[in-house]
């Protein structure tokens, strides 16, 4: 078992009333991505600012990096990157002074401020736009920037809160590219999403979150399965064919549903479709194309969320 | 463990960092040099236009131009309102995100709110110089305390300003609502402005104004920045240092805390 970069223990946090966080346990591994998975109101942010020493937990403990979150949250801060939901960038300033004045505070000389500043201008390409005020950035751009801001001092661990919502398919490629590059580097990262092709392409493990519990966590092979729900389709020559096939299936207690001349079916294990293939063939049946269909991560969080 | 790119900062690096930082978003603004110049030019010429005849008045002494009556007094006026622009920033910066960004850095929390009252400091500090500027070249402002004098009550006005800084990030770190404070603000400083020896000598407000003046602590700042324009007694600069003293600290630990307090 390699080190573990994010521990919490049974975290739980409380506004008041509203239970954002109930009891909720996570582990990340050093180099690992952590998809955190939720709607809105679920506890995604609120998780993000007690790892990042922004919320002290009602209870519950929380390492990150091999530090307390509430005790050695200096230490926790010096090892981490932040890209919050909300952009934080200083408006006023361009982005070259942006990403100087937190090289600056994280202890590097004016020197190295600068050349860390262009480095990161030219990686998140706004180096054209380095001298202009962050205010007359478009969104996208500003994404990057605080994006970018969050890398300044090479964090170990970084935190993503949902890091592409709102932005356009080209923008949100450019930060997968971001993460995967990161993350070839060694670099441990939590993102938070709503979006299911995000997580399944980005992370390694899901966690998924409703109402501040965890409903759900595994690779996403490991959720699919869990969820269990698979289908076969299977196309007909003919229409004609449809009522008897539809027989054939109902008569080894399956649940299928005709449309045209296909006819899906929910199976639980991919070993059922021996069984399809086979009442088929007692009738005489020979199918244009039969096909097994991966549940989609979709499924998985429908039915999670749901439940 | 492996290592940081960067060690981290001092305290005073921290301090001179941010205070740059809002230095610069002041000069990358003309629209807020502009108006922070209008203003106090505004001031000065209504107030020494409107109020010229006052002079002729039993209250002043013969010979006292009204500019050099009324200019110590906008000194202390102006680096008072200035002093509410702290905390109106502060809390800008607050919903701007800025602060969010800083606090996830490994930086102590009182550098943002120190660098936030040095630069205002050093604003009001430009601000002031070129009003007195404005006072000689165009109104003939010649006090009797001369150039010595003159630094010394626009030192002591920044030293007022500098302790309503503190107590206005206090309520900053604490209400977070900058339309609440500028509203506050704004119904503070009216009568206090007024209801003072600011614009008038105390003895020809009416009386019920009177008592309201004497009690009101601008008229014992105004008091003594004008003594020591003027080159009179002085009177309650060492009351006016210690009570600006006392308002800083104690307005700078209720500020910290409520800074603390998480976004
Ligand atoms: N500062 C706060 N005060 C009160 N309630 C809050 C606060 N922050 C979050 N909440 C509540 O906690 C729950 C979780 O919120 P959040 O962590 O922001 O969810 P998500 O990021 O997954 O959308 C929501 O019900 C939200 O209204
Ligand atoms: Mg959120």
């Amino acid at each position: 078992m390699s080190e573990l970069m994010i521990e919490a223990t049974d975290v739980s946090k409380s506004f008041g009333d509203v239970r954002a966080l109930d009891g909720v346990s996570i582990a990340v591994p050093k180099g690992s991505v952590l998809g955190l998975l939720g709607h809105n109101g679920a506890g995604k942010t609120t998780l993000v600012n007690v790892l990042t020493t922004m919320l002290p937990p009602t209870s519950g403990e929380a390492r990150v990096a091999g530090f307390d979150v509430v005790h050695q949250s200096y230490k926790v801060r010096s090892r981490i990157g932040l890209t919050g939901q909300f952009a934080s960038v200083d408006e006023a300033l361009s982005g070259f002074d942006n990403l100087v004045l937190i090289a600056r505070l994280l202890g590097a000389s004016k020197r190295q401020a600068r050349d860390r500043a262009d480095e990161l201008l030219e990686q998140f390409d706004l180096t054209d736009a380095a001298k202009r005020p962050a205010k007359t950035y478009s969104g996208g751009m500003r994404r990057r920037l605080d994006l970018a801001s969050s890398l300044v001092g090479r964090p170990e661990v970084l935190f993503l809160d949902e890091p592409t919502t709102g932005l356009d398919p080209a923008s949100r490629l450019g930060v997968w590219e971001t993460v995967e590059k990161l993350v070839s580097d060694g670099t441990t990262v939590l993102l938070t999403t709503q979006y299911l092709d995000e997580a399944d392409r980005l992370a390694d493990s899901i966690t998924v979150l409703s109402q501040g519990k965890v409903v759900a966590a595994g690779t996403s092979a490991e959720l699919k399965a869990q969820v269990g729900q698979r289908t076969v389709t299977v196309t007909l020559d003919s229409v004609s064919e449809v009522d008897t096939a539809v027989e054939a299936l109902t008569g080894i207690g399956m649940h299928p549903v005709a449309e045209g001349r296909t006819i899906t079916t929910p199976v639980t294990a991919s070993r059922e479709l021996a069984n399809v293939v086979r009442a088929l063939d007692e009738r005489g049946l020979e199918p244009h194309d039969i096909a097994l269909g991966e549940p989609t991560l979709d499924d998985v969080y429908m039915a999670l969320a749901a439940a | 463990m492996a290592t940081l790119t960067w060690q981290g900062s001092s305290y005073l690096t921290q301090v001179k960092v941010l205070t740059g930082r809002s230095l610069r978003k002041f000069v990358n603004s003309p629209a807020l040099i502009f108006f922070s110049i209008l203003q106090p030019v505004i001031m000065l010429t209504l107030f020494s236009q409107i109020f010229s005849s006052i002079t002729a008045t039993a209250n002043f002494a013969p010979g006292m131009t009204y500019v050099n009556y009324l200019l110590p007094a906008i000194l202390v006026n102006t680096a008072m309102q200035s002093s509410l622009q702290s905390g109106v920033g502060l809390v800008t910066d607050m919903k701007d995100g800025v602060i969010a960004r800083f606090r996830s850095l490994p930086i102590r929390l009182s550098t943002i709110l120190l660098a936030r009252n040095l630069s205002d400091l050093v604003r009001v500090a430009g601000q002031l110089l070129l009003m007195i500027t404005f006072g000689v070249l165009v109104y003939g402002f010649n006090p009797a305390g001369g150039v010595l004098g003159t630094l010394a009550a626009l030192g002591l006005a920044l030293v007022v300003g500098w302790g309503l800084s503190w107590l206005f990030l206090a309520i900053g770190s604490w209400l977070r609502n900058a339309e609440l404070m500028q509203t506050i603000g704004f119904l503070a400083m009216f009568p206090l402005m007024f209801a003072s020896s600011a614009f008038v000598p105390i003895q020809g407000l009416p009386g019920w104004l009177q008592v309201v003046a004497k009690v009101n602590p601008l008229t014992y700042a105004v008091d003594a920045a004008r003594s020591l324009a003027l080159a009179q007694p002085v009177t309650g600069v060492i009351g006016a240092l210690t009570t600006s003293l006392g308002i800083a600290v104690v307005c700078a630990v209720i500020a910290i805390r409520g800074f603390r307090r998480p976004l």
